[in-house]
């Protein structure tokens, strides 16, 4: 093969490779057309539905409080429809009664973790439940999971404590972040390594709280995802990356990451928890147990 | 905190529900995210500082149309004069400190109210702009980054 012939191999391999990048960008384009924070105003209809939401799960959080005395529970919002992937809820907060909230009134806040509009960084919140459900969700119900008494009590005032929110938190981050190891953290893996930081005084590093999540018996979420789909959403996102993954089970297509459907199901195994809950909008004159269904 | 600083937050914090909902739920299940659908709603974190200048709960009845009269920005905020159409009764809405609040209306715009439990929607063909708390929408509202 002479020089010529060999440039032109080249050149014809640069343009495919270019032209492959062209089309995953092109695909991934529309579906990603949310994530530049353009500002959008919402529909009457989905804010209504939005707040309603917010009201109920707020009344019935509160009866649970006047029953049962719960606190602290850890809530999730379907933000998508993530049936492909056998999985009901989004993303995930942990809630609690401030009591002294609104000049004694009390009211239910919620600490998580949020994506930065597509980027690869990332901060954390204490919201109202209007902000928390108020995102766009797909489904307007909220997922709850109860914890059990002596756990709640140990949360219930560290959780008004920003230094212990922060202590875990790392800004980088990857959307299918892999839970056993890694420089990034996904917002439903901030919500669980904090969790372990406050159960066990002996978590004091992110290490330590993926140790007491294994020695718990937490299981991820395994996704499979093509090579394809991993190119195009590495090439399109900077809020995913796959360079944290073990490479056997990234070459299979496996990908380990914390899910809030795992989540719930490890609270419950675990007994940590209590089984989960839905809750959907009720009358606000009817805002007791008939709206929680155990799922 | 205040009732008027609760007020304040919980106008901030629902027009940056308004203006930013989608927030980029970024997403496509083509695209394998979406275990962790946690985009923030960016411009909820720098949203115009509303305050209610005069109650104008008054006005708010549920249907009712409004109209604006005027929107006065100044340095230190926007506000918007309000005319229910029915009877010609008036309030003002002001949103302090930030210039976004100015340029959601404009003078003749025809805004609809439609009250809820957490208080009155204030919509612009279909569009919601502007919430209005009552006590129990206050509850409900609060928006701090930590640090």
């Amino acid at each position: 093969m002479n020089t010529a012939t060999r440039l032109m191999n080249m050149v014809r391999r640069a343009l495919c490779a270019a032209l492959a990048v062209a089309c995953l960008i092109a695909v991934a384009g529309p579906v990603l057309a949310g994530q530049n924070c353009e500002p959008r105003r919402p529909s009457l209809d989905s804010m209504r539905r939005d707040l309603a939401l917010a009201a109920s799960v707020a009344a019935q959080l509160d009866g649970m409080a006047q029953r049962d005395g719960t606190r602290v529970v850890l809530i999730a919002r379907a933000g998508q429809d993530l049936g492909q992937y056998g999985l009901r809820y989004s993303h995930l907060g942990i809630a609690y009664r401030d009591d002294a909230a609104l000049d004694g009134r009390g009211a239910w806040r919620v600490v998580h973790k949020l994506n930065q509009c597509g980027s690869s960084r990332s901060a954390l919140y204490r919201q109202g439940l209007a902000e928390f459900f108020g995102d766009g969700l797909h489904v307007h119900e909220a997922g709850v999971v109860v914890l059990k008494p002596e756990l709640a009590l140990r949360l219930a005032e560290q959780l008004k404590d920003d230094g212990v929110l922060t202590a875990l938190h790392e800004p980088r981050y990857n959307m299918l972040a892999y839970p056993w190891s890694g420089p990034y953290q996904q917002s439903n893996q901030w919500a669980i390594e904090t969790l372990a930081l406050l159960a066990e005084p002996a978590v004091t590093s992110r290490a330590a709280a993926r140790d007491w999540l294994r020695a718990h018996d937490y299981r991820p979420t395994t996704l499979q995802i093509s090579s394809l789909t991993r190119l195009g959403a590495r090439v399109s996102s900077a809020h995913i990356a796959f360079d944290d993954h073990p490479f056997g089970r990234r070459m299979a297509g496996q990908i380990d990451t914390v899910t809030v459907d795992s989540v719930f199901a490890w609270m419950q195994r675990s007994g940590l928890g209590g089984a989960p809950l839905r809750l959907r909008t009720l009358p606000l004159d009817r805002p007791q147990r008939r709206g929680a269904v155990a799922i | 905190m205040t009732h008027d600083t609760s007020r304040r937050c919980a106008l901030r914090a629902l027009i940056g529900i308004a203006l930013a909902p989608a927030a980029a739920l970024l997403t496509a299940p083509t695209h394998a995210h979406g275990a962790d659908a946690s985009a923030a709603s960016s411009l909820s974190l720098s949203l115009p500082v509303a305050v209610l200048s005069a109650a104008p709960v008054m006005i708010l009845s549920a249907g009712a149309m409004l109209t604006v009269v005027a929107v006065e920005a100044s340095a230190s905020g926007t506000v918007w004069l309000l005319r229910r159409v029915s009877d010609g009764a008036t309030a003002s809405l002001r949103f302090s400190g930030e210039a976004a609040a100015a340029s959601l209306v404009v003078a003749g715009t025809a805004i609809s109210v439609t009250a809820i439990a957490a208080g009155w929607l204030l919509s612009v063909a279909g569009e919601v702009i502007c919430l209005v708390p009552n006590a129990l929408g206050e509850s409900l509202l609060y928006n701090e980054r930590i640090r």
